[in-house]
């Protein structure tokens, strides 16, 4: 072997990650790293003045800011219940496609074509259905009770509004990722467990769910991830009203970022964010590891 | 940090410009000047594209191309704001609403104009047809100081839409008059005289549900009187609540005092909330989606669009979708009036509203020779030519000499309120900060729309908002 | 209650029917906008609701070319290339970070560095912070390099984007080899290359279709990026589509309808062709350990 060649095979793993890592410190590390640098100075992107340095000024302001509060208190209820509820109905679908039948590819097709979707068209039409004039949520209930129905009209049912039309665009994600472990759970498995008559909670817990584990991570993570991000759906079909009730902290971020223009405050906010969502997702790697070592 | 690049970035380019221009400068003596200016996209910026490329050529000799990037109304601040902070300068000129003058100004983003006028006499003449109330909303920084920065593109004001075929319907006359005991107004001569009053008296009277009768038609489907914006989303409540305020005899918070104007007790003084509540009182007239706080300018246009409602507030620039067969089912008995104000005791109506349209600025980072080019342009777009073409597109104009001719009014069927309801815009405030003051008054006016907190309350978080933010700011001692 | 033994993995008729009942309801905000696409502006709004029309093409043709202003004569409203440069863009980045991102998981699956776990969570906190703090920041690199408003700039852009989600899902995939067949095929003499290339990459495709599928679908709607650093020439569908909302109308409907009916055949195409591979699953499943 050559010592280029030993090179190669000694670094291999270095050698492979080492083009995607380019790409990421180029697109995504670098302009985190500015953005942290910023935020610990007084700095909005379109005034004159020189940045100047205040230390943790900007995270003191933001933490101590009642609006910043009452944002997050928004989001966790939204997220919590946005991916609890994405988990279940993914779940139920995958659940509805596990077995073969007649047309369940195309049916397939129909549940998956949600996410397809832009968020501008989904916003539109959903703020459409719920509107009471013309809605077609308002006109089913009016035709029972005669009365338009104004889902918009208080802060919970906003939130309801908006978590329906998340939920439904984003569990058939959670449906996918499921479905792709289901389908790999060896037929053999399931048929000794039939034998042995198992309750179907013992059949899953012990057969099924090994094979959707992984996955199943993978999906909350990810929907995790993108519901502390959520943005064109509230902004698109409430603007976070009524009143400020269904703000949640990326819109707040989005406001302080580009209307505000209180740039170094709103990359202080960002990398709080940042946090709160960093450990709450290794608290998950955390818990799924322990069950992976329980196993 | 960033600045230091942009300046010298700004430098080298200017440099490799000047030499690009002498070395090319002596072979062809008509030069290709490119402008490139952001624009929302939607009628008035493309009939000034279309006027452009049919009738504009630069009288200095250079081949001038006029390139508007069209732009999505609802992301169109997003763009221009990145585009300006990033120091890209990828636009000679651009479309910018008013209220965005402090902020871009103030980040060095547009060209002062005031030495250009100095010099040049055809663009004094300019200001000096322009409607004051236009030159203080749309150009001046400080608000209505002498710094000139901006030229009105597209004026806009708010004005009524009615349903003539209603309100001109002779059953519909008699029971009103039965009623309320005053004549409906029909023409658009009595439509302008007005007061909230009787606009709440149409609100009420226009009501129909399923079943009854309107204008001799048996309906199928709720019918409701008048609507007005009262959404949460951009400035969609303000505009029409400062009008209130402004004809109540209340004030905002006057960015022209500084640093002696006051938040607190001017904002939320008793005039102010009696303002506020009055514009809340006739919300109870309008369609059920006011109860969410999202019937923006959006959405009032597509109820009386779709015939849904009698009366409509709503900005000049909606007029055509309004007479369109293509997109209105109302299209041929829509008519138009002054918005209607506040009756005074002599009898007269007390008329203030808050001024809409844009104005279209140049940017700093531009030599000499683009920034004669756009102004150029600017001389030629105000000319009484290019405007009366315009205006018959379906624009506005801004020149007195315009739009106070008889011929005007003939153009388009809400010409006849334009110049008169100029005399009564005001505008919101300009500086810097005006965005955060506007996005928690919309959330404050909309919690009172959707019935969380009253009008008083509402009013008194706004003052103590504005009173801690401009302190903040410098803006009051 | 004794049940009908019936092979498993198969569904019998009513639970067949029910599937069609909920995929039908699902799938029903999505049929009412495929169904105003077709819809004439009388018929979009009509109360009550319109099931059964007239269908419209002109709402279509719409898209491509309309008048902006009244009676102005119809202008290219360059939809077309809007639907192309939404295809280039996201086909470009997908495959490219599939093909980075794929090496990258092998080695974070097969070779470990020092602070493995590290390194992918690094990878991950790219994806959490909302994109709007970053903005300005990819701006100024943009303008730096000259990549605004270039294809170049937004593909690389997206492939980074995308870069987390692929990593992290073919590793898992990478994952569930066991190794031994990997080391079978060493001992026969493969090489390196070659046990990637014949002996892996057959292993996952189904976990390349999946990724390839939800990072398409991922940057087929981007919206944000696409908006700040697209140009007039690299404007992407997603950005171009809200010239139907606001302005001087309250919402084009129609036009709205028919831009994202449109825009919803290549991916729902792309998806559709790639669901053998996608339900097949992790087939290894019966070697593994």
């Amino acid at each position: 072997m050559t010592a280029w060649g030993r090179f190669i095979s000694e670094n291999r793993g270095p050698l492979l990650v080492t083009p995607a890592l380019a790409v990421l410190v180029l697109m995504n590390i670098f302009p985190l790293l500015w953005s942290f640098g910023l935020s610990f100075f007084k700095y909005r992107a379109n005034r004159l003045q020189e940045p100047e340095f205040i230390w943790f000024k900007n995270y003191f302001k933001v933490l101590t800011d009642d609006r910043v509060w009452n944002r997050f208190q928004t989001t966790a209820m939204v997220v919590s219940i946005d991916v609890l509820l994405q988990l279940i109905v993914g779940f139920l679908l995958a659940l509805m496609f596990e077995k073969q039948f007649p047309g369940r590819r195309v049916l397939l097709m129909l549940v998956l074509t949600p996410m397809m979707l832009s968020f501008v068209a989904v916003g539109a039409f959903f703020r459409y259905y719920y509107e009471p004039t013309f809605g077609l949520l308002s006109q089913a209930i009016k035709s029972i009770t005669g009365e338009p129905f104004i889902l918009l009209a208080s802060p919970a049912g906003a939130i309801a509004g908006i978590i329906f039309a998340d939920v439904w665009m984003w569990s058939p994600f959670v449906m996918l990722l499921v479905l792709a472990g289901l389908v790999s759970v060896p037929k053999h498995l399931y048929e000794a467990a039939e034998i042995d008559r198992t309750s179907w909670w013992r059949r899953f817990w012990t057969i099924t769910f090994p094979y959707i584990r992984g996955l199943l991570l993978l999906a909350i993570l990810f929907r995790t991830i993108e519901a502390f991000k959520l943005f064109d759906i509230v902004f698109l079909i409430t603007e976070g009203g009524p009143g400020t009730s269904t703000e949640t902290i990326a819109v707040y971020v989005y406001r302080v970022a580009f209307q505000y223009f209180k740039t170094s405050q709103s990359a202080a906010l960002g990398y709080i964010l940042l946090f709160v969502v960093i450990v709450l997702t290794n608290l998950y790697l955390y818990f799924v590891r322990r069950r992976a070592e329980e196993n | 940090m960033k600045l230091r690049i942009t300046r010298s970035l700004a430098l080298l380019a200017g440099a490799a410009a000047f030499l690009g221009a002498a070395a090319f400068g002596s072979i062809a003596s008509a030069k290709d000047i490119t402008i490139n200016m952001a624009v929302p996209d939607w009628p008035p910026t493309r009939i000034m594209q279309d006027l452009a490329n049919k009738h504009y050529k630069a009288p200095s000799g250079n081949n001038v191309k006029l390139v508007l990037d069209f732009i999505p109304w609802p992301n169109y601040y997003e763009k221009l704001a990145a585009s300006l902070t990033s120091g890209e300068e990828k636009y000679q000129m651009a479309v910018s609403d008013s209220q965005w003058l402090g902020a871009n100004i103030e980040g060095g983003y547009y060209l002062k104009l005031n030495k250009f006028i100095d010099a040049d006499p055809e663009l004094q003449a300019v200001f000096k047809d322009l409607h004051p109330n236009l030159v203080a909303s749309y150009s001046t920084y400080p608000h209505k100081s002498d710094n000139y920065y901006g030229f009105p593109q597209m004026p806009d004001v708010l004005i009524a839409y009615y349903r003539k075929d209603l309100f001109c319907n002779a059953d519909e006359q008699a029971a009103f008059k039965g009623k309320y005991g005053y004549d409906l107004p029909c023409d658009p001569q009595a439509m302008n005289n007005t007061d909230w009053d009787m606009i709440n008296d149409f609100g009420e009277f226009f009501r129909r549900g399923s079943g009854d009768t309107l204008a001799g038609e048996t309906l199928t489907d709720d019918f409701y009187g008048i609507a007005y914006q009262a959404g949460i989303g951009y400035d969609f409540n303000t505009m029409q609540i400062n009008g209130f305020i402004w004809q109540h005899g209340a004030g905002i918070w006057d960015e022209t005092k500084e640093p002696d104007g006051k938040a607190l007790g001017v904002v939320n003084s008793d005039k102010a909330v009696a303002a506020f509540e009055h514009y809340l009182s006739l919300l109870q007239h309008m369609p059920p989606v006011v109860k969410t706080g999202t019937m923006d300018i959006f959405k009032v246009d597509e109820l009386f669009r779709e015939s849904k409602v009698a009366w409509i507030i709503q900005w000049i620039g909606f007029g055509e979708s309004a007479l369109s067969p293509d997109t209105s089912k109302v299209y041929d008995k829509v008519d138009f009036a002054m918005m209607p104000g506040l009756r005074a005791d002599d009898g007269s109506i007390i008329r203030w509203s808050n001024i809409g349209g844009q104005p279209f600025v140049l940017t700093t980072w531009n030599s000499d020779e683009v920034t004669q080019e756009a102004l150029d342009f600017c001389k030629w777009w105000l000319t009484s030519g290019t405007q009366t073409m315009f205006a018959k597109a379906g624009g506005q104009s801004g020149l007195r000499s315009v739009h106070t001719t008889e011929e005007y009014k003939t153009y388009r069927p809400w010409n006849h309120a334009f110049g008169p309801s100029l005399d009564w815009q005001k505008d919101v405030w300009h500086i810097p900060e005006f965005f955060e003051l506007l996005v928690q008054q919309q959330q404050e006016f909309d919690k009172a729309i959707t019935g969380q907190i009253s009008a008083k309350e509402a009013m008194d978080h706004i003052a103590q908002f504005q009173d801690e933010l401009l302190r903040e700011a410098g803006r009051i001692e | 209650m004794a049940r009908r033994r019936r092979e498993i993995g198969k569904a019998g008729w009513g639970r067949t029917a029910m599937s069609a009942v909920i995929s039908f309801i699902y799938f029903f905000p999505v049929l009412w906008i495929i169904l105003t696409a077709f819809k004439t502006h009388t018929d979009a709004l009509a109360i009550p609701p319109k099931f059964l029309f007239t269908p419209t093409l002109e709402n279509f043709a719409n898209v491509f070319s309309r008048a902006y202003q009244r009676g102005g004569e119809e202008i290219d409203t360059h939809f077309d290339l809007f639907f192309f440069n939404s295809i280039f863009i996201a086909g470009t980045s997908v495959l490219l970070a599939l093909a980075v991102g794929t090496l990258a998981a092998y080695a974070f699956s097969r070779f470990p560095l020092r602070g493995n776990d590290t390194y992918m969570f690094i990878v991950l906190t790219t994806r959490m912070l909302p994109p709007i703090i970053v903005i300005i920041p990819i701006f100024l690199m943009f303008r730096v390099t000259g990549m605004s408003g270039t294809y170049a700039g937004i593909i690389l852009l997206y492939a980074a984007f995308n870069l987390p989600f692929t990593i992290w899902m073919m590793k898992s995939f990478f994952d569930e080899i066991p190794p031994e067949v990997e080391d079978a095929a060493r001992m026969d003499g493969s090489s390196e290359f070659k046990v990637f290339f014949k002996i892996c990459l057959p292993l996952v495709k189904a976990g390349l279709a999946a990724t390839a599928v939800f990072g398409l679908i991922l940057t087929w709607n981007e919206f944000l990026f696409a908006l700040l650093l697209t140009g007039m020439q690299t404007r992407t569908v997603p950005v171009a589509m809200a010239q139907t909302i606001g302005g001087d109308i309250g919402v084009r409907w129609g036009l709205l309808a028919a831009i994202e009916t449109l825009f919803l055949i290549p991916v729902v195409l792309v998806t559709f062709l790639l669901q053998n591979q996608l339900l097949r699953g992790v087939t290894f499943g019966t070697i593994r350990r």
